[in-house]
């Protein structure tokens, strides 16, 4: 018998079945969308954000993350329950992070911020296996859990593990550096331009991290300008990270960016698992000069 | 006694040649409804765009600092006691001059050498106009002169270093 857990991400994934699952991506694109990156207030400040699982940018598509309060599409629930939010403050420390609330499109949430410095705030996907595969007519599909039942005449079957983080950067008054230390198995993003000093027509320099570590495997970021259903065209950027994670990009355009990374690694085990997928949203604010 | 007075006064114009900046600009009368002062910085970057001193910020509320974007990132968001002396309230349209004498908040002549100066300026459901003027400092003997055009905030700029 399955449990209610596999039933539910079961119907999660069939109803999401209108993706086309490319090799190159195994998710939607999800995001935070912050009221304010900047504040020079010294007294107490909010931030109002909103999340969602979306291929337009920033437009809402789907919620992400409730924390009970909320109305959220019940195949949705279970991955909800995964989700990990966090902030971590100026002096570095990791606390509990907005509680998101879900309505039909987006998650919000407010973030109160009190002492000045630089804010990362995260929600997290831990470690969630994953099948997909061919059912009998050649049809590609998928079923959370790591050992669903699969239909008969299921072909191509592999076996994926997929996880995800999804993070903006805010500053109060001065700008501290944002630690990139992870010790969940995710992405996270540094370098020596500091997330909330962007402006347009300068080179930013950014840099990967995995697991604390520079990210050692060449990857290809991407970025990609608000206001994406207002134009005809996604106009994507990419770059590809060098052998330290490093990459430079520079951005004609102000606006808010949604950055992307997915990191795919053969698993060591080929028994249990074929492939690691470890995804990387970051949302940044591009000023103008 | 009269003999090293004498000698004194007359060295007095050579220690008198300290440069001198004086920046002269508008703000200009806008007919709108409401009509908010304009927040207005002036500071001194390194050629590399490195902050160096904010010889003036004038503004209400540090809320909106954020909003002269170029000089919060480079000198407002660094060090708030910096720009204190310096720092004063809005002021309604009209022809105004800031003088500055080469010293930083500790009274200290900075280096000569290159530098940009700039000017920002931001209005409440307004625009944002800034500007920059590459200049020499500390070389006394060859007086300059600029002239800049803000977008719409700021009008009819000039820079005098004497």
């Amino acid at each position: 018998m399955k449990s209610t857990f596999s039933t539910a991400l079961s119907l999660l994934s069939a109803g999401l079945l209108g993706i086309t699952l490319s090799t190159s991506s195994v998710a939607h694109d999800r995001f935070i969308l912050p009221s304010h990156t900047v504040l020079s207030s010294e007294k107490t400040e909010t931030v109002s954000l909103i999340s969602s699982i979306s291929n337009d940018i920033f437009h809402p598509d789907m919620p992400l993350g409730d924390n009970g309060k909320g109305t959220p599409p019940p195949p949705m629930i279970p991955l909800f329950k995964r989700l990990q939010s966090s902030v971590v403050t100026p002096d570095g420390n990791s606390i509990a992070g907005p509680s998101w609330q879900s309505y039909s499109r987006f998650s919000a949430a407010d973030q109160i911020l009190e002492s000045n410095g630089t804010y990362r705030i995260r929600l997290m996907q831990p470690d969630t296996p994953m099948v997909t595969f061919k059912d009998a007519e050649g049809k590609p599909n998928r079923i959370f859990g790591p050992n669903p039942q699969l239909p008969s005449g299921a072909t191509e079957v592999v076996k994926r593990v997929i996880r995800s983080s999804v993070e903006t950067f805010i500053t109060k008054g001065e700008a501290t550096t944002p630690t990139t230390d992870n010790s969940d198995q995710q992405l996270a993003l540094g370098g020596e331009t500091h997330p909330n000093d962007l402006f347009s027509n300068e080179p930013l320099q950014l840099q990967l991290f995995f697991n604390s570590q520079p990210l050692q495997k060449a990857v290809d970021v991407t970025l990609v300008k608000q206001n994406s259903r207002h134009r005809n065209q996604r106009q994507e950027r990419k770059v590809t990270t060098d052998s330290k994670g490093n990459f430079e990009i520079t951005l004609e355009d102000p606006g808010f960016y949604l950055l992307s990374v997915e990191l795919t690694e053969k698993a060591d085990n080929n028994d249990q698992l074929d492939f690691y997928h470890t995804s990387l949203y970051v949302t940044l604010e591009v000023f103008p000069q | 006694m009269r003999y090293l007075i004498g000698l004194l006064l007359l060295c007095l114009p050579l220690l008198g040649s300290a440069q001198q900046m004086t920046i002269k600009f508008e703000i200009p009368a806008l007919d709108v409804s409401p009509y908010h002062r304009p927040y207005v910085a002036i500071w001194l970057e390194t050629p590399k765009r490195k902050g160096v001193h904010t010889i003036a910020v004038w503004y209400e509320k540090d809320d909106w600092l954020k909003d002269l974007r170029q000089w919060w990132r480079k000198l407002g968001r660094k060090d708030a006691a910096a720009y204190d002396a310096t720092s004063g309230a809005t002021r309604k349209p009209g022809s105004y001059k800031v003088h500055w004498n080469g010293l930083d908040q500790n009274q200290q002549p900075i280096t000569a050498g290159e530098y940009f100066l700039n000017l920002e300026a931001s209005r409440e459901a307004g625009g944002r106009d800034f500007v920059r003027q590459k200049i020499r400092w500390g070389e006394p003997g060859e007086p300059q002169q600029f002239e800049l055009q803000g977008d719409l905030e700021l009008s009819n700029i000039q820079i005098i270093i004497e």
